[in-house]
């Protein structure tokens, strides 16, 4: 046996933001921004839901659905449409993710809104948190603010899913750090 | 979405010059490597082995020890600085440098010579157009093919022939599996952590590498076809090797039918409403390819009549697959297509001279197909 020195393979990234950001306080006259997909239905259901309280609450809800053609000519459509989406908004909120390409794009498209300084937060589906968690620390996110919804959820039937977006508003509310309104929204 | 979403045609990225940096035997013992050094086993192939899948660096094949000394030979034996960023890779996003390249190429037991290739295919594969990001992380089964064209696959004995996706004995296994050794340990693609791959596939471990059998081909070279002569690779994000076995047809038009009727299946990528656009590869052999030819001289027929045929009814759909597929205006005449157009079908020649088969490879997605000229090195010029 001989005993020496191999080199590492690996590549590391070393910076790394831990913060989640500011928080978005409160609702009342801001513009929230919504990514929508255009493959997860209930996750068109969960938004409609919750738009309809954040707008209780004061705020304007502004939707955009993205897709997964993100290469091309449809790549730099849909890179312009969520610049003008980030210029346009003061909160956003980014899902979702539910599957492996889907969650990656859910994950960049919400770094990109943290980097350009709003609260934002991602939402996945639970089989999916830790690729998400994994993916903001590899985009130099690690604090990225993340909501969890239940796995499955696009299998289900909109009377099985607007309960679930029903009990997780507050959860959603406190991961997006909304502290002075919390009790006036449902 | 109200429109077509097609995919633009091919243009080659401009060519890419190297600074040709000689360092010279006596340059090349300075510290020019800068990674982690980790002390273990050298000797025993199976002890460092298992110390890599601690490390989680493996796949688990036998690696060969990275050592300085072999990494130093590997890097001699092509004279590119150990420090120049060929490109970042998803997830991680790292900076893959010349350096981390030739490290894994050695723990995979790929040839010095193989350098420029492994290069010329990770830039392919970093562009953005590819989607790597996506292709990375997502449930689907998909790996880059890796399609090389020009002399190159000669002196690398590259298979094109018999057995050319598998089975054969040559060293582009161990060239594929040194590139997927780098998109795990620097792109950081690792399964269950930052890729969801349900299935994942063989492809994964030492990839999916073979040429076109140009010498027999009725048509130009793939990557001819695509502006680039001579030595190159096109990188394709395949969910795999679809066989397709005819030993009825003995007319092109029904060759072409059997072909585009089998890879229109449902359940394909191309037919998914999560992806707006696919290509699709096929490989044909040389005697269909031949037979092909002479009735259909003009390409761009070839692919019309793949296309027409890889098509289903849209009835034939599930209801919410339909319905997507017509809210994303799809469904054309009452059917839905594979490609959005002829011109995404590719096809390339290849594989053995027995004939009867075709095999498909469904494309992800949106990762659109890259061609890459390979560049020597200034000792393989």
């Amino acid at each position: 046996m001989t005993i020496g020195k191999i080199l590492d393979p690996t590549g590391i990234r070393n910076d790394d933001i831990t913060s989640p950001g500011p928080d978005a306080g409160s609702l009342h006259g801001k513009v929230i921004g919504i990514r929508l997909d255009e493959i997860w239905r209930a996750w068109d259901w969960v938004s409609e839901y919750w738009a309809a309280e954040f707008e209780k609450a004061g705020a304007t809800v502004k939707f955009w659905r993205s897709n997964q053609g993100r290469t091309g000519e449809e790549g730099e459509r849909i890179a312009k449409q969520l610049d003008e989406f980030i210029q346009s908004i003061d909160i956003a909120i980014v899902g979702l993710g539910n599957c492996g390409s889907c969650t990656g794009w859910t994950i960049r498209d919400a770094l990109a809104c943290a980097n350009a300084g709003l609260p934002t937060t991602a939402v996945c589906t639970e089989v999916f948190e830790q690729l998400g968690k994994q993916l903001s620390a590899h985009g130099g996110r690690s604090g990225l603010r993340i909501h969890i919804l239940p796995y499955p959820l696009n299998e289900k039937e909109i009377d099985d899913v607007l309960p679930v977006a029903k009990d997780h508003l507050q959860g959603m509310l406190a991961t997006m750090g909304v502290t002075e309104q919390m009790e006036n929204i449902a | 979405m109200n429109i077509r979403r097609s995919i633009p045609p091919y243009k080659p990225s401009p060519e890419k010059s190297i600074e040709l940096r000689d360092c010279g035997d006596a340059a090349c013992d300075i510290e020019w490597l800068s990674s982690l050094q980790h002390e273990t086993d050298t000797d025993d192939v199976m002890k460092f082995t298992q110390f890599a899948l601690d490390q989680g660096w493996g796949d688990g094949l036998p690696l060969i020890p990275p050592t300085e000394l072999r990494v130093r030979e590997f890097l001699n034996a092509n004279n590119r600085f150990a420090d120049e960023i060929i490109c970042h890779l998803p997830p991680s996003n790292s900076a893959c440098t010349v350096e981390k390249i030739a490290i894994n190429a050695v723990m995979a037991g790929a040839p010095a010579e193989s350098l420029p290739l492994i290069i010329a295919s990770l830039e392919g594969m970093a562009d953005p157009n590819f989607e790597l990001f996506g292709l990375n992380a997502t449930t689907a089964p998909v790996v880059p093919l890796t399609l090389v064209n020009g002399p190159i696959r000669n002196e690398l004995n590259i298979p094109y022939k018999h057995g050319c996706l598998g089975g054969h004995a040559s060293m582009s296994v161990a060239i594929g599996r040194a590139i997927r050794l780098i998109i795990r340990n620097v792109g950081g693609q690792l399964a269950g952590v930052t890729s969801e791959t349900t299935f994942g596939t063989p492809g994964r471990v030492g990839g999916i590498m073979f040429g076109e059998w140009e010498e027999e081909s009725p048509w130009a070279p793939f990557a001819e076809r695509r502006g680039i002569e001579g030595n190159a690779v096109s990188v394709y994000g395949t969910m795999g090797t679809q066989n397709i076995l005819d030993t009825t047809s003995n007319r092109p038009f029904d060759f072409l039918e059997m072909m585009g009727k089998s890879l229109a299946y449902i359940g394909c990528n191309g037919f998914s409403p999560a992806m707006p656009y696919a290509e699709m590869m096929i490989a044909i052999n040389p005697v269909h390819a031949k037979i092909l030819h002479k009735a259909i001289p003009k390409f761009e027929d070839i692919q019309e009549i793949l296309w027409r045929h890889a098509s289903q009814d849209a009835t034939y759909l599930t209801e919410k697959h339909r319905e997507q597929l017509e809210a994303q205006n799809r469904v054309i005449n009452g059917k839905v297509f594979v490609t959005v157009e002829p011109k995404d079908f590719l096809v390339i020649c290849c594989g053995g001279t027995g004939g009867l088969h075709s095999t498909g490879f469904h494309s992800f997605g949106s990762c659109i197909t890259q061609t890459r000229k390979i560049l020597p090195g200034p000792n393989q010029a």
